[in-house]
């Protein structure tokens, strides 16, 4: 199966022809059926009671209202594919990697190496930050390519696995049919698209609402005969070609059919953003039973093809039976692309600088912190000359200005201190130190340990489950749930706080519960989407959140 | 005067399918060039990593000066390498040294909890990721060309105007010569 550039433009001149004709075909079949209805109402509205007569509209008329369906297609097709990329992607709830996290950085280092075999057409990676398992690839007219998963997959397939699902999309690509797939969801998004301004609208205007409510059911029924005969174009048979070119470019069917096998037992994200457009995910986002069957009917309706069928010729080749698959799979642990770090202060920003290990221990609050290297207290302007500190490895309490090497401390940075800058702890004004947990970049007080993520980050923290957590952490979590009626009634008589400072934004933050269901108190910028987590707060809310099934199967509820 | 017109369509028949064939093979040989490129960018992204997983590796390895020198000479003697089967040899040599050196940063947890190690480490699976598909890429393209110019009748054209078979870039890696394992 050979593949070149030359036949993917060829491809797509194909899918640009096929299309439009249909388009103005149904079209016109539409308007021509309008016209016939009311041609003969009016006609009908003439004639003595008794002469029914059937009337076929003269060619004039005919031929006015197949330029008028011309027109309309164009217009739909120019509106669809225009911007067709960054729509899409908007449809689907796809965002573009985040550079800093490791996690996306390791995926984009995935698609590079799948847009090396395919010959080195650059593929652009994006994510949806969904917990569900899925992947998609969208595809324009300008050579543009993208390949998108969710974070559930990134989280849960190893290496291996993902290469094969990416290679899968640069099967689609290659073939041009994920070009085919993402106009045709285009043309039926619009109509989404008009159908909520319409409602938007609708709601400010009210009044001459029986002629808008007229056009939102001929609009809803167009787009529904439409969305359904573009179903027709979609062949099932694409999958499988795209499966046997990912099996050419990564020489790996074992790996693919472990990816399906997983994704096909987890939710693949119905009823989540985008999941109508389901011809562009690697499976249907719906669980279908019209996929899972192969017969005639099935072949003309369904996008998918059965995923059992699929893995067993993915299997086939690498000469392996399905019983073995699934054992192989029950004892499955991938290796994560983050380092395994323990939530304590960074013990790697430690290891790092081990050679000039002088650390100290400060007293506030009635409490030792630390140790902490004196880079770190340079960072903590919160520090005070007269401070109790102690030198690692000796009990000498003194004051933060007896002791030498702390001593330039204060003479540099006298004038800096306890000022609101950005990037500074809402709490104790020092500046963040910008931090990896769980491979998303976040922000952290190396005094207070307090945490602020930003808008989107926390999504991810939860979905990835590489962290380790804390007898403590767990404890607190569990009297948390076990007591949350009582946050729930307090809660409702407080009024709202609004008191620390967000940290990228310098407004107030709203202070709430996360959710009813997880009642941890953070901070929440409602400008920006920041939450400020106080120490601790965001390891019990994961700790709540990967464990939600044991908290909440009866035990607690 | 009918014969001579036969003979000009005649001609001019087989002087275009000469022409085609000639473009093909052209093209089929731009491309291998262009994947060759695409090799060579890879190569040299792994001789750029090198120098600073060693430098990120050396503090905490110094009982293991042993591995950190093999890499290095590998290096540059994968860099210095010119030909297609000396760079072949070379990349190969260094390919197995660095995993010797990966199979050492095993052993160290401090090392394994090094975010940048990890970094680094991902860094150059992907670049060797990256080579090995480059190099599966130009192999399919080399066949697909030595293919062309052998079959009748494009061999014609092709001795014709003096089309040679291509090399492949073989690499003589154990693991991947041995058939593949059926895991059970």
């Amino acid at each position: 199966m050979p593949f070149s550039f030359i036949e993917i433009e060829e491809n797509k001149n194909r899918v640009i022809a096929l299309i439009l004709t249909f388009l103005v075909l149904f079209y016109f079949l539409t308007a021509y059926f309008l016209l016939i209805v009311i041609e003969n109402y009016f006609a009908s509205s003439q004639l003595r009671p008794g002469e029914a007569e059937f009337f076929f509209p003269p060619f004039t008329h005919v031929l006015s209202v197949l330029i008028i369906a011309a027109l309309a297609a164009l217009f739909h097709w120019t509106q669809s594919t225009s911007n067709l990329i960054p729509r899409m992607s908007m449809a689907v709830g796809a965002l573009p990697i985040d550079k800093k996290d490791t996690y996306h950085q390791y995926f984009k280092n995935i698609v590079d190496e799948v847009s090396v075999a395919l010959g080195g057409r650059p593929i652009e990676a994006m994510v949806i930050p969904s917990g569900s398992m899925n992947a998609f690839s969208l595809q324009d007219f300008n050579r543009r390519a993208v390949i998108g998963i969710t974070e559930g997959l990134l989280s849960r397939l190893n290496r291996a696995q993902i290469e094969a699902v990416v290679a899968h999309e640069a099967g689609h690509i290659a073939a041009a049919d994920s070009l085919s797939a993402t106009v045709i969801c285009s043309l039926s998004e619009i109509y989404e698209e008009i159908f909520t301004k319409l409602r938007a609208g609708l709601s400010k205007t009210r009044g001459r609402g029986v002629v808008i409510l007229l056009l939102v059911f001929i609009l809803l029924g167009i787009m529904n005969l439409l969305s359904k005969l573009l179903r027709y174009f979609i062949s099932r048979q694409r999958e499988y070609r795209a499966d046997a070119i990912a099996v050419r470019l990564t020489r790996n069917p074992l790996s693919l059919a472990e990816a399906l096998k997983l994704i096909s037992k987890h939710w693949r994200g119905s009823g989540a953003q985008g999941a109508r457009m389901e011809s562009i995910f690697i499976l249907n986002p719906k669980f279908n039973e019209l996929d899972e069957r192969e017969n005639t009917l099935s072949d003309i309706f369904s996008t998918h093809p059965p995923v059992s069928r699929r893995i067993k010729i993915l299997l086939d080749m690498a000469h392996l039976d399905e019983k073995t698959l699934e054992e192989n799979l029950k004892n499955f642990r991938r290796a994560s692309p983050v380092a395994k770090i323990q939530f304590k202060p960074d013990a790697v920003v430690k290891a790092e600088s081990e050679t000039q290990s002088k650390r100290w221990l400060i007293y506030s609050e009635q409490k030792w912190l630390g140790p902490f290297l004196l880079d770190e207290l340079t960072q903590m302007r919160g520090i005070k000359p007269e401070q109790w500190v102690r030198r690692e490895g000796q009990e000498a309490t003194i004051c933060a200005f007896q002791d030498w090497d702390l001593r330039n401390l204060f003479k540099k940075g006298a004038e800096k201190t306890g000022k609101d800058e950005k990037n500074s702890c809402p709490n104790c004004k020092t500046p963040l130190q910008a931090l990896n947990y769980e491979g998303t970049p976040i922000l952290k007080c190396s005094y207070c340990e307090g945490i602020f993520a930003e808008q989107g980050k926390i999504s991810r923290i939860f979905i990835r489950k590489d962290a380790t957590f804390s007898e403590n952490t767990k404890r607190l979590a569990e009297i948390l749930i076990n007591t949350k009626d009582k946050f729930r009634v307090k809660y409702k008589d407080s009024k709202s706080v609004w008191i620390l400072k967000c940290p990228n934004c310098m407004r107030k933050m709203r202070r709430q519960f996360f959710i009813y269901s997880y009642p941890v108190e953070i901070d929440r910028c409602i400008h920006c989407q920041g939450i400020w987590f106080d120490k601790q707060e965001l390891e019990i809310l994961q700790y709540i959140f990967e464990n939600k099934e044991q908290f909440f199967s009866g035990k607690y509820f | 005067m009918q014969f001579s017109l036969i003979l000009l369509a005649f001609i001019i028949v087989l002087g275009g399918w000469f022409f085609s064939i000639y473009n093909a093979l052209i093209r089929l040989k731009v491309r291998i060039n262009n994947a060759w490129a695409q090799i060579d960018v890879q190569l040299k992204r792994r001789h750029d990593l090198i120098p600073n997983l060693v430098e990120t590796v050396k503090g905490y390895m110094q009982y293991e000066k042993d591995t950190l020198e093999r890499v290095i000479k590998a290096r540059s003697q994968a860099v210095d390498a010119s030909g297609l089967k000396d760079k072949a040899q070379a990349e190969n040599f260094l390919t197995q040294t660095l995993r010797s050196l990966f199979a050492v940063v095993e052993r160290y947890p401090d090392l394994k909890a090094n975010q940048n190690v990890l970094k680094l480490q991902e860094e150059l699976t992907s670049t060797e990721n990256k080579i090995a598909f480059a190099r599966q890429y130009y192999n399919d393209e080399v066949q697909r060309f030595n293919t062309k110019i052998q079959v009748v009748p494009s061999n014609l054209v092709a001795n014709a105007c003096g089309f040679t078979k291509k090399e492949f870039f073989e690499i003589e890696d154990k693991t991947e010569k041995e058939t593949p394992k059926v895991k059970l």
